[in-house]
């Protein structure tokens, strides 16, 4: 039989219906995205990330996978923010043109690399959580883009008077002065300048030293010879680092030169490097005992059933807040597919920002409950402080989700 | 003598200052010696040194631990030996890479080449060194190490005037430098007075006449370039006791190794080791008047202005090579 050119272009329209299959067919799996530094000197956390992820997903999948079409499989599919801003980019770039059916995604730790991944999912459309600090990755007016955890500035307006209170309550008397050292990058300086131009002074503390130092350091004796030169010793001291090499070099400094923590408590905001098992490569426990962390996310007695578990098939000694919170952003785009049940981008990114929970997905995130504002924001996002005692970081606020009791070290 | 309090402070401060600069000083010392060797002697430019001071310190760090000098020597003694040992390991390996990759573009193989072979250097070894870091990333992981010894966190309190003033002095610092002036002093003595010294000194000033005169100008360019690599991987290997490294760790030394080089001057071993520890000195003493992070803008404003009055460098020399 002749077949005319009619026919055979009607016989194409028809088996492409088949072919391509997304309204009719089933996909066979969720492709979720992670982008995070996996080479470079940022390497390590990213691979944190990477094992949280992988954990999260196999667990949902061992589970029945997500519930919609008949129950789907997760995948994830990562790319490698490199060392650079520009790295970070390119990669965002080059995935979200090769991944044209990932439905969500999260990263990329550091804020500046998130600031620039996120420029190109917000094009995208991709939905995308992350735990990153700067206030600007949430001030762009973007609709794509949901912060897990407090943000730099109210992390820093919300944790001194906590701060304050736990050593009025220690030692019976309220602090009267600080001293401050932190690195010159953009997030340490936007966590401490509100507190220069008068947080501080709101709460009766006076600072008598700041120092800032250009990272990495190269000897922090003299920065610690200013403080040795102080009379009287400052109260206790807030220092903000960015990297363990500096962490390690000012802790031996202060220990050499007779100021251990019970000499001189030590705040250390946004320092989840000083959280990680890392540290004690470098320095002794005793060096860390009661340093206090300022940080967005760490565990919580709350998971203290599926912790040991965790860290066996992890591979770490403990779970730091890379791991424990990207196992959650799993469960959070696994619940927000759920309730919107679509694969839809804009369907999914509703989904996540009308997210309102106390349980589930929400047990990830300490503060106890999940819910975001119109710029992607997290409600109520608790400061979270993580303490090490006997060797370990433990969560010690909110007391929601604390396994002790904060201490303020004395002699 | 009693001071007030604050000329006490004054005081500690300013030699507290001078006390580190100078111990760190001997080690930058110690890195610009390895690079003056190959920079300075063979006009070799090598952006790997960097990279090689890394393998030191990865080389003392496994010394240490993974083969166990820390059970047979002790925690104190055991970590010089093995920064010392990182010594000749690194030179085999410098050995090795000169053989292969670095006498192509260097030595006799250079004289015919645009720029004396400088282009093409620059690129290998900076090809070299992006090689070194990503495998010392596969192998040896990015959270960063160091050798953890009661020296590193132990000093010596030395009293300047009883219960007023005092200094700390590290002592795994303070041992770094004394063995960094020691090994300066014996590799300025093998230069000037061994055979081979004479002969690479000789082919640095002319490579023509220095083969008419039957040097072999390849085989000293071969020793003086594993020998730079050694003794950079020695400082590397001291700095380990008590600086956080992982395997990029040299990106941040190579410029310092660069500027006390040419502040000392090109071609002046001793000039090469006063060029780090001047710079060791400025970093500490800067922080006097400045703050922290100008640190590193006020060494390079000295720098600049050393090399403004003296273009050839403290002890370079104007001398005019075939």
């Amino acid at each position: 039989m002749k077949i005319s050119r009619r026919r055979a272009i009607a016989g194409l329209a028809a088996s492409s219906v088949f072919v391509s299959g997304s309204s009719f067919g089933q996909e066979k799996e969720i492709k979720v995205a992670l982008i995070a530094p996996l080479s470079g000197p940022w390497a390590r956390t990213g691979q944190l990330m990477k094992i949280g992820a992988d954990m999260a997903i196999e667990d949902i999948n061992k589970q029945g996978g997500v519930n919609i079409n008949g129950g789907m499989k997760m995948r994830l599919v990562s790319a490698d923010a490199g060392d650079s801003v520009e790295r970070a980019k390119n990669a965002a770039q080059r995935f979200i043109s090769q991944e044209t059916d990932v439905v969500a995604g999260t990263g990329a730790w550091l804020s500046s690399f998130t600031i620039a991944v996120t420029e190109v999912t917000e094009r995208a459309k991709l939905p995308w959580l992350t735990l990153s600090y700067a206030d600007g990755i949430t001030n762009r007016g973007f609709k794509y883009i949901t912060q897990t955890n407090a943000i730099s500035s109210v992390q820093a307006a919300a944790a001194m008077p906590d701060i304050v209170k736990l050593a009025e309550k220690a030692t019976g008397q309220k602090p009267k002065t600080v001293a401050i050292i932190s690195d010159s990058t953009a997030t340490p300086q936007a966590f401490i300048d509100p507190l220069r131009k008068g947080g501080f002074e709101q709460l009766g503390i006076k600072i008598v030293s700041d120092q800032i130092y250009t990272p990495p350091l190269a000897d922090a004796a003299s920065i610690v010879q200013n403080l040795r030169a102080l009379r009287p010793r400052p109260d206790f001291l807030l220092f903000y680092s960015t990297n363990i090499p500096d962490a390690t070099l000012v802790l031996q400094k202060l220990h050499e030169f007779g100021m251990p923590q019970t000499k001189l408590p030590m705040i250390a905001p946004g320092a989840v490097h000083m959280g990680g098992p890392e540290m004690l490569k470098n320095v002794t426990p005793q060096m860390l005992e009661g340093t206090i962390l300022v940080l967005a996310n760490w565990t919580s007695k709350k998971q203290v059933s599926i912790l040991p578990e965790l860290e066996k098939r992890s591979g770490e000694p403990w779970i730091t807040s890379d791991i424990i919170s990207t196992y959650g952003d799993m469960y959070l785009i696994k619940d927000a597919i759920e309730r919107c049940q679509s694969l839809d981008r804009e369907k999914i990114m509703d989904a996540l920002r009308n997210t309102n929970l106390k349980n589930g997905a929400a047990d990830y995130y300490l503060g106890g409950n999940l819910s975001f504002d119109d710029a992607g924001r997290r409600i109520g996002a608790p400061t979270v402080f993580v303490q090490w005692r006997d060797g370990k970081p433990q969560t010690v606020s909110p007391e929601s989700d604390a396994f002790m009791a904060p201490l303020w070290p004395r002699d | 003598m009693e001071l007030s309090i604050e000329a006490q402070v004054l005081l500690e401060t300013i030699v507290q200052a001078l006390v580190n600069g100078i111990s760190v000083g001997c080690l930058y010392g110690l890195m610009c010696l390895g690079l003056g060797l190959i920079f300075g002697i063979m006009r070799v430019i090598n952006f790997a040194q960097g990279d090689f001071m890394m393998l030191g310190m990865y080389a003392a760090f496994y010394a240490f631990g993974g083969f166990s000098l820390s059970k047979i020597l002790g925690q104190s003694i055991g970590p010089i030996v093995a920064a010392l040992v990182a010594g000749p390991v690194i030179y085999t390996f410098g050995i090795l890479m000169h053989r292969i990759l670095i006498s192509r573009v260097s030595g006799l193989s250079a004289a015919t080449m645009e720029n004396d072979g400088h282009n093409a250097q620059l690129i290998l070894t900076l090809g070299i060194g992006l090689v070194l870091q990503n495998t010392g990333h596969i192998i040896f992981g990015s959270s960063p190490v160091s050798i953890r010894s009661p020296l590193s966190t132990t000093a010596w309190e030395i009293v300047i005037i009883r219960d007023q003033v005092s200094v700390i002095v590290n002592q795994a610092r303070l041992i770094s430098g004394l063995i960094a002036v020691a090994i300066a002093a014996v590799l300025s003595w093998f230069i000037f007075h061994s055979i081979i010294g004479k002969s690479a000194r000789a082919a640095a000033n002319n490579i023509t006449a220095s083969i008419y005169m039957g040097i072999d100008v390849d085989r000293c360019h071969r020793i003086f370039f594993g020998l730079g690599a050694g003794v950079t991987a020695i400082a590397g290997g001291l700095l380990a006791l008590y600086y956080p490294f992982q395997p990029y760790v040299g990106m941040e030394f190579i410029i310092v190794m660069y500027t006390g080089v040419v502040l000392g001057g090109l071609g002046s071993i001793a000039g090469a080791f006063w060029g780090g520890l001047i710079i060791g000195i400025i970093q500490q003493m800067s922080t006097l008047i400045l703050p922290n992070q100008l640190q590193n803008t006020a060494t390079f404003f000295v720098f600049l202005l050393i090399i403004f009055f003296r273009p050839n460098g403290i002890f370079g020399k104007t001398t005019e090579r075939a």
